[in-house]
């Protein structure tokens, strides 16, 4: 009876939640699927009917699967700047003593503070072949002519990374303000260098920060549509864009749905891939 | 064994020293502890002899050698720290044969090493549990363990028992001394707890604002404490002030606000010298009031077990603290006799 009541409140507590995951989310899935299995329609968003025409263009196509891996490509490398960059911000964060660790918070989460259309223009300003970095290099007669740093991979990657660092130090940062400063002592006294309480304590303590962080920049990364659509251009695509060109250029709503649905397969297989490598078998009292 | 000395150290932390020019030898295998309030300096002073912060001045010496500039992971020490700091992703095992890996001890030594002392913490069956599957005093003595199967030179607790329960506190107090005792380790105990600190040491240091208040046998501190502030932080105390009236040898007659008595040590005191006399409550017996002693009228009375606590207003209104046998008891506003062990009476510095 009594457990009969806490199930019922349970269910109270998670209806609304639940209620606008599945109207905003489900359904629109649902949605697609079925969509990626219809025939293009004229003068309508998808035709009569069922078909595998649809994938089976995206895998007799090979320019289709090397997007693919391209964007996979960038979500790693993204994702690993991000954490090499992130990691040691996160631990000034959670462990510096200085007074100005309130300023230097504000920094980080100031790439969130900005919308995303306007940064990624900054980076365009930066990067492009009239952008201030050439500009500056061929100034100073560093380079004859403009480095490529814009419309391909490298600007692709250099704005995301930018723009994801903090869904990898915040996660890092709380995983490492969750570490008792005293195990670090306690290695030591137990005759461990730094470097060594470093890799045997610390680092796999701030493992779940890391994991969250990885997971998080790398599904931003390989889901991004603005930053790659206005840094990568016409040149290079992920499959954001594609999926979006699909849908809004070519009025290809049935193909772009089954573009959709694949980057989600591959994205979801490698994040549940690299939680299983990663997985802890402790846990903190 | 080792013997650890350490002189004229002092350590700052912005304002003033938190440890002020402190001289200190722990011989060979002795068990000494560090008492005082928090802020005394006595957990800054670990620190510092176990390497985790550098002395501003001054020198700590092991065996004669000077450790002032050695890193806390070349001293060789075992520590166990208050909130125990066991690595919560290693199970027991891992946690005891981490400093044994450091030390690059073959595999099969150390196997047989962490199975020799988690016998002696009697934790044998407990090697492949994770920290957080141990009760509080389980992980306690797995710190312990950690700490001792490196056989260290030298042994360091920070507070290890203030994060238990009363019960379990008392028999640990029992169970480290019993080990520090068979292993025969240097032993440098931090604690705010008076009673850890006189039924364990060997010697206790007791410490007020980064100095050494005094240094002695528990029975020392406890029965001949220096000053009054010693003599109030180490048990319970009333001190009592009076004037001399005569002097002879060691003793002498006192005037005291409330009545007089003969006492054999009242320091080196001429007549009409004022002293302060300690005397612990348990010093103070109460009888009924037509027996001897100075006259009161008990104030309040507080019931615990093995002894009652009273508060006694004598003539003068000056409070007497009395601890006795519940074998007779005083009702509160009771008239009371009151009679003081005139050997326990103890005069006390500034």
């Amino acid at each position: 009876m009594a457990t009969g009541k806490r199930r019922s409140a349970t269910l109270l507590l998670i209806a609304p939640a639940a209620l606008v995951l599945l109207v905003f989310l489900v359904i629109p899935y649902v949605n697609i699927v079925i969509m990626s299995f219809r025939p293009p329609g004229e003068g309508a968003p998808y035709g009569v009917g069922f078909t595998l025409a649809n994938y089976r263009k995206f895998f007799s196509d090979s320019f289709y699967m090397l997007q693919v891996l391209n964007t996979l490509w960038i979500g790693f490398v993204v994702t690993l700047s991000c954490l090499l960059i992130g990691f040691p911000v996160a631990w000034q964060l959670a462990r510096g003593e200085s007074r100005l660790r309130p300023l230097y918070y504000s920094i980080v989460l100031a790439p969130l503070l900005v919308g995303i259309v306007i940064r990624s223009y900054g980076w365009t300003v930066l990067l492009g072949n009239n952008g201030v970095i050439n500009r500056t290099l061929m100034g100073w007669g560093v380079t004859d002519g403009p480095l490529p740093l814009m419309y391909n991979g490298l600007g692709i990657c250099i704005a995301l990374t930018h723009v994801l660092l903090p869904f990898m130090v915040l996660p890092i940062m709380s995983a490492i303000q969750g570490i008792d400063p005293s195990l670090e002592a306690a290695a030591r006294s137990l005759g461990a260098s730094r470097a060594v309480a470093f890799r045997r304590v610390l680092l796999p303590l701030a493992r779940p920060g890391i994991q969250t962080g990885s997971i998080l920049v790398f599904v931003l990364a390989i889901s991004a549509y603005v930053t790659p659509a206005l840094i990568g251009g016409l040149r290079v695509k992920t499959m954001a864009v594609t999926v979006v060109d699909a849908l809004i250029d070519t009025f290809q709503w049935p193909f772009g749905s089954a573009l959709a649905l694949v980057l989600s397969v591959v994205g979801a297989t490698c994040v549940i891939v690299f939680a299983r490598l990663t997985r802890m078998r402790w846990k903190v009292a | 064994m080792t013997e650890v000395r350490i002189s004229h150290l002092t350590k700052s932390f912005g304002a003033g020293p938190v440890v002020d020019a402190l001289s200190l030898t722990i011989g060979h295998g002795e068990f000494v502890s560090l008492l005082g309030p928090s802020g005394c300096g006595k957990t800054t002073t670990l620190r510092m002899i176990a390497g985790f912060e550098d002395a501003d001045s001054g020198v700590i010496a092991f065996d004669g050698s000077d450790v002032s500039r050695v890193p806390a992971e070349k001293r060789d020490i075992g520590m166990v720290f208050q909130n125990y700091a066991l690595f919560p992703h290693m199970t027991v095992a891992q946690n005891l044969a981490f400093g044994l890996e450091m030390r690059k001890i073959p595999a099969a030594e150390i196997r047989t090493r962490i199975a020799r002392v988690l016998d002696m913490v009697q934790l044998g069956t407990m090697t492949e549990r994770y920290p957080s599957q141990l009760s509080g005093g389980q992980q306690q003595r797995v710190a312990l363990a950690r700490a001792i199967v490196i056989e260290p030179r030298i042994l360091l607790l920070d507070e290890p028992l203030a994060n238990l329960d009363a019960k379990l506190r008392e028999e640990m107090r029992v169970f480290i001394r019993d080990i520090q005792r068979r292993v025969g380790i240097t032993t440098v105990y931090v604690t705010h707890d008076q009673a850890e600190a006189l039924s364990m040491s060997d010697r206790v240091v007791v410490m007020f604002g980064g100095r050494i208040a005094q240094t002695g046998a528990p029975a020392d501190i406890y029965d001949r404490p220096a000053t009054r502030q010693v003599a109030g932080f180490v048990g319970q105390v009333n001190v009592i002030e009076g004037v001399v009236e005569t002097a002879s040898g060691e003793g002498g007659h006192v005037r005291l606000p409330f009545g007089t008595i003969e006492a054999p040590r009242i320091g080196a005191a001429t007549p009409g010298a004022r002293v302060a006399l300690a005397l612990r409550p348990e010093a103070v017996s109460l009888v009924p009031p037509a027996g001897a002693g100075w006259q009161g009228r008990v104030v309040s009375r507080h019931y615990g077990g093995n002894l009652v606590d009273y508060r006694v207003a004598m003539a003068d209104g000056t409070v007497i603290h009395a601890q006795t046998f519940p074998t007779t008891q005083f009702e509160p506003g009771a008239e009371v006799g009151v009679h003081a062990d005139a050997a326990r009476l103890w005069p006390l510095g500034d």
